[in-house]
Order: C-alpha cells, then structure tokens, then sequence
C-alpha cells in the first residue's frame, strides 16, 4: 500500500491539479487579451508613416505652389488628423522640394513672396526670418537652419508626401 | 505658443521673442438649455479660431488660459478682475495683449480694459464646423485676425 502511494497520484493530488491547471488556463485566457490590449500602443511602435498623393509630377513649377494636405497622426493611444502644408517646386537645379512652412526659429509658418521688400523669399512674420529661394535661411535673421523637408516619394509620375519632415544638409 | 509643457519649455528660453499675449474670453452659464448649446457652439469655435491663430504666429504669440466668467453676471463686475489678471500678463513683459471674445457686452467696457486690445468678432449662433464652408468662412476671418495682429507688430 504505502508502495503504491509513492508512486501513484492519490485522488486528492489528481484533482488539485486538474483544477490548478484548468484554473490557471481560464485565468490566463482572461487576462492575456486584456494586457495585450493595454500594452497594444507600446506593440505597434512607431507607425510608419503613410504618403498622401499630393500632385502630379508634372505639375511641379519653378514658382513654389501651396498644398496642404491630411495625414493620420498617432500620439500614444489618440489618434488624429492634422493638416500639413507643403510648399512643392523644383529647384534651378530640377531637384524637387517640398519643404515645411515651420520657421526654424520658433515655429511661425512662413509664406512665400508675401514681402514686397523681399521678392522671391520665404519671409516669416513674426520676426522677419528670411529663406532664401532654396528654403536656406538667410544669414542675419533670427532662423539658425533651413526649412525643413518633407519625406516624398515619386511613383508613376505622381509625387506623394508623408507627414514627417526632416532637417536639411546646408546647401 | 501653447499652455502645455513641451512649448514652456520654448518660452523661458525665448521669452524676449513672445512679446504678444492672447487671451480668449468665455462665458458660460448653465441657466437656460438654449444658450447653454450656444455658448457651447461659441467655445468650441473660439478654439478653433484661436488654435489657428497660434499655429499661424506661435513663435511671437502666447496663447494663454481662457478667462472664463458666469454670463448672467454684470461685465462690471468681472472689469476689475480681468484687469487685475492683464496686468499682470502685461508686466512680465508682454507688450501686446489681445482679448478676444464673442461677447459683445465687452466691447461696452472697452474704454475701461487696461493696456489691451480687444478683438471682438461677431459670431454664429449654430452651424456645423466640420462643413466646407464653414470652415472656409472661418479661415477667411482668421486671416483678417492674424493681418490685424501683424499690424501692431510693426
């Protein structure tokens, strides 16, 4: 008898884990979508961002053209839509640029040609911050680097912007 | 900029470049079910009308907290408060400060507001801000807003 009991699972023992197991695994069928949930924003990282189409590539004049645009912005577990705007021409060397209209000195938003004392700029309003044709500040005015650029891509003659817009080399 | 963390942190450093303080005024009154959605609809557009504004100028413009006050009171009444707290936005130094409001019990005490400019705009009662036209109608007027302000700028 005692033998045997060494080696066998008493009835107790049995359904002690029988329920222990079953328990634990209703438990955690409980639990894992719920921390999942919680955790889901941490899951996903940064989302990649997507690119909104924009104009035809063709399009593209000398003259820098304004186009705002919408993109999906996501900010921990809230997501919104926000507007951007780009200002899109091709440079004398036909590079294209699409550059952001935030000063780099604190943030106003720049307009092109709006200055009648200066033609063919970027001028900011709120403390007269000067890009050249380029987007390349100009030197004098409070911005410390040019504007910056957006992320694009061009696919069968379309051009397509994402909402990120990065620092720019010196030109 | 804004009443939030990440742009203080840009205002203490570049104080000397905010030079223009904008203040939104807002009634509010829970007394009669009509004008409360009202007043509802006139915040929700004075939010739209000021975030605008900021993002346009945030490098000079400091957006600060509305200053909020019971709409059956008497406008005198809030004078000297509202004052009180002007004067103290205009000594840190900001050497314009902008009032803006659909309330046009305040263009009454307009002689009477300290060191300020009111900017009073007429509002719409109702109406739909995720409309087209609306928000056309509401960019348009930003536009004379923000014009309005750059001229006391230079």
């Amino acid at each position: 008898m005692s033998d045997k009991k060494h080696n066998e699972v008493t009835r107790r023992q049995f359904l002690n884990y029988t329920l222990m197991g079953v328990g634990g695994f209703m438990g955690a069928a409980v639990l894992a979508p719920m921390v999942g949930f919680a955790i889901d924003p941490l899951l996903k990282g940064e989302k990649e961002s997507d690119f909104v189409y924009i104009m035809d590539v063709d399009e593209i004049t000398n003259e820098p053209q304004r186009k705002t645009f919408v993109i999906d912005q996501v900010d921990g577990w809230y997501e919104s839509q926000v507007e951007r705007t780009a200002w899109i021409y091709k440079n004398n060397n036909g590079d294209i640029l699409a550059l952001s209209p935030v000063c780099t000195h604190l943030g106003c938003t720049v307009d092109w040609n709006s200055n009648a004392d200066f033609p063919n700029e970027f001028f900011c309003p709120c403390h007269f911050g000067r890009f050249d044709s380029n987007g390349v500040n100009i030197a004098g005015t409070p911005p410390t680097e040019p504007l910056h650029q957006y992320e694009y891509q061009i696919t069968d003659g379309k051009l397509y912007l994402s909402g990120k817009s990065n620092p720019r080399e010196e030109a | 900029m804004k009443w939030r963390t990440n742009d203080i942190k840009q205002y203490v450093q570049a104080k000397e470049y905010i030079d223009t303080a904008l203040i939104p005024l807002i009634p509010f009154s829970l007394s009669n079910d009509q004008q409360i959605k009202e007043l509802v609809f006139q915040k929700e557009l004075m939010d739209v009308y000021v975030n605008h504004i900021e993002q346009q100028l945030k490098g000079r413009i400091f957006l600060l907290p509305e200053y909020y006050y019971l709409k059956d009171d008497k406008i005198n009444e809030e004078l000297t408060k509202l004052n009180r707290f002007t004067k103290h936005v205009h000594n840190q130094p900001f050497k314009y400060t902008f009032l803006i409001t659909f309330d046009r019990e305040w263009r009454k005490v307009i002689k009477e507001l300290d060191d300020v400019e009111l900017l009073w705009i007429p509002s719409m009662k109702e109406g739909d801000l995720s409309q087209k036209e609306t928000q056309k109608m509401i960019q348009s007027q930003v536009k004379e807003i923000e014009q309005l302000i750059m001229d006391s700028w230079n």
